[in-house]
């Protein structure tokens, strides 16, 4: 699905990611886990198309887009990708179904088939009978469940979700590992970043990251200490 | 499209306050627009029908003058008009009176004096008196203005009292206010009356030529007097003219065009704060929409989306602006009218000229934030909360 070959990147001196090789086939669950500053979120920018200012080579579908035009690359995010935020990012003047739909407005969707899509994704997260709500009358789970419902409105190959249980309890994060765990068996592909290991466990592998370093293996993260 | 225009609708109805004071600049702009465009029209409309059609174009006017102010019978004749026919580059000629009124002497009581008079237009607007129209089944009604209403009947009432007109006796039926843009007579007699007293005074003396396709209209005009100073039927009683119609078109058109520089100058300077106005509101509508920028990013919307999305916005904030703008124009041309001697009117070329104003204004003034919009980073963007 996806492939990175010594991607790195630097804010003036400061490297943020080193050597970066990360390999992630079709339907895999990917946790990445790190401390925070440790580059998981840059990684994951790079990762979702989001972030084109790096060095090294990124394939995506074997499919190299570093050059690729910008309005080209919002398609292909749209088409391809979701994402998931860990502070939900919805809009709070949109209600349920409206930020749900966003991702339709872009990929033209017709009207009608737009209504039966978020009806569908809305009953998959099990938000029915919330459509016309907004975000602030909903709990921190219903809030996630609408931007993960966002995120697979489109149907992409892969989802990149950045902390989804950053801000919920843990009854709350277990529901929506539940909801992540049925889209991978499903099959998308999903790359997670946390730094809740048993979140992580959800996940078929986990890598790590340290100061801007990827390892495959959590006994070789303090290994240089 | 449609999509992008709801989003519009629902970010602008999300601060209404704010974005009515943004219109009102452009509300103030487009009543203004529409008010001056109004009065200019309605101006234009007067004068043109005061001063009758001058399509003057391949056709010259010859005009009789009486060299003497009681000669009301001289004037161009049917030979005269076979005389003009003769003129080298000459197609027809048609006669036709510059007289607009006869002229009477009229009595009551002791009090007399001379007016002008005609026949009663179809419908008349009265001040005193019922009913619009002259009852032709009685020949002696007539209406009178109001003007010789005072000064005949001294502040009598004059309606339903006896006039005598060339030793007729007429009952005053009505009194009408004359404006001083439109001109009107003193008397309106029945058309049946004026038919059989008044009508021989109507000379006619002018004549429209017209003249062939590759003729010159000076030198026709030129050569026209000429005839008629040599062959004219009464060019013993007075002169033979070219009328130059032109001349007042022009002095006419230069004045209209003050008028205009002055709307434009007026528009143009309203419309200007006004487009400052929305462009600030656009600043802080993209900076405080930064998150939702970088979301619809992330999830499919391309750099021309964002861009037009916020042009879009800008747009339909002129447009409804507008829109109230123009209500308020047709609120303030009633008023004006009130005031004003002649009709203001508003018409559609105006209102296209409003909402195209208002859709420019919308493009020039929304583009600059739109382009920010559009142009910043999309990682930054996701860090906003």
């Amino acid at each position: 699905m996806l492939k990175i070959s010594n991607v790195g990147k630097s804010y003036g001196q400061f490297k943020v990611l080193q050597d970066i090789n990360l390999e992630v086939p079709e339907g895999e669950f990917l946790a990445i886990m790190g401390p925070s500053g440790s580059g998981k979120s840059t990684l994951i920018n790079i990762l979702g198309l989001l972030d084109q200012d790096y060095t090294g080579e990124y394939l995506l579908n074997d499919k190299n887009y570093k050059d690729t035009s910008d309005n080209l690359l919002s398609r292909i995010r749209g088409d391809q990708l979701g994402f998931v935020f860990q502070n939900f990012k919805l809009l709070t003047t949109y209600n349920v179904y409206e930020n749900i739909e966003v991702p339709l407005v872009y990929s033209k969707t017709e009207q009608h088939n737009k209504l039966e899509r978020v009806e569908d994704v809305i009953e998959q997260v099990g938000l029915a009978g919330k459509e016309k709500s907004r975000p602030s009358e909903l709990s921190g789970g219903q809030q996630q469940r609408v931007a993960i419902a966002r995120a697979i409105v489109n149907h992409p190959k892969l989802i990149i979700a950045d902390e989804p249980t950053g801000a919920l309890d843990t009854k709350t994060s277990k529901e929506i590992m539940d909801i992540f765990t049925k889209l991978n068996q499903a099959g998308t592909t999903i790359i997670m970043v946390t730094h809740d290991e048993e979140v992580a466990q959800y996940a078929m592998r986990t890598v790590y990251i340290r100061d801007g370093r990827l390892y495959h293996d959590a006994k070789d993260v303090f290994k240089n200490d | 499209m449609i999509d992008k225009i709801m989003i519009a609708f629902k970010s602008i109805g999300k601060n209404k306050n704010r974005n009515f004071l943004t219109m009102l600049g452009i509300i103030i702009g487009i009543a203004c627009v529409i008010a001056i465009l109004a009065v200019g029209d309605g101006f234009t409309k007067t004068m043109t029908k005061g001063m009758g059609t001058h399509n003057d174009k391949g056709r010259v006017t010859i005009s009789f003058q009486s060299s003497s102010y009681d000669d009301v019978t001289s004037g161009l004749t049917q030979n005269d008009v076979s005389t003009l026919e003769r003129v080298s580059g000459v197609d027809h000629v048609k006669l036709d009176s510059s007289n607009t009124a006869a002229t009477a002497k009229i009595q009551y009581k002791t009090k007399r004096e001379s007016t002008d008079l005609n026949k009663a237009p179809k419908h008349l607007k009265l001040y005193k008196g019922v009913g619009t129209t002259i009852d032709k089944s009685d020949m002696s009604n007539i209406f009178i203005s109001h003007g010789l209403a005072t000064r005949i009947f001294k502040g009598e009432s004059a309606l339903n009292k006896p006039l005598i007109i060339e030793g007729n006796v007429f009952i005053i039926r009505g009194i009408y206010k004359v404006s001083d843009f439109n001109y009107r007579p003193d008397i309106y007699v029945s058309k049946d009356v004026f038919k059989q007293l008044f009508a021989n005074q109507i000379t006619q003396n002018i004549a429209r030529i017209y003249v062939q396709p590759d003729a010159n209209k000076k030198t026709v005009g030129k050569q026209a007097v000429q005839q008629m100073k040599k062959f004219g039927e009464d060019k013993q009683m007075g002169s033979y003219s070219v009328s130059n119609p032109d001349q007042i078109s022009k002095t006419f058109t230069k004045m209209l065009n003050y008028i205009t520089y002055f709307v434009a100058l007026v528009a143009g300077i309203s419309l200007l704060i006004a487009g400052i106005g929305v462009m600030n509101v656009m600043y802080i509508t993209v900076s405080e929409r930064r998150k939702e920028i970088g979301i619809r990013r992330a999830f499919g919307a391309t750099s021309n989306d964002i861009r037009s999305q916020f042009l879009i916005e800008s747009v339909v904030l002129c447009v409804i602006g507008g829109l109230i703008g123009i209500i308020c124009g047709y609120a303030l041309v009633a008023v004006i009218n009130a005031f004003l001697p002649f009709k203001a009117i508003v018409t559609g070329y105006s209102l296209a000229i409003s909402l195209s104003v208002s859709t420019a204004v919308g493009l020039i003034f929304g583009f600059i934030p739109s382009n920010k919009a559009a142009q910043s980073p999309l990682v930054g963007l996701l860090k906003e909360e």
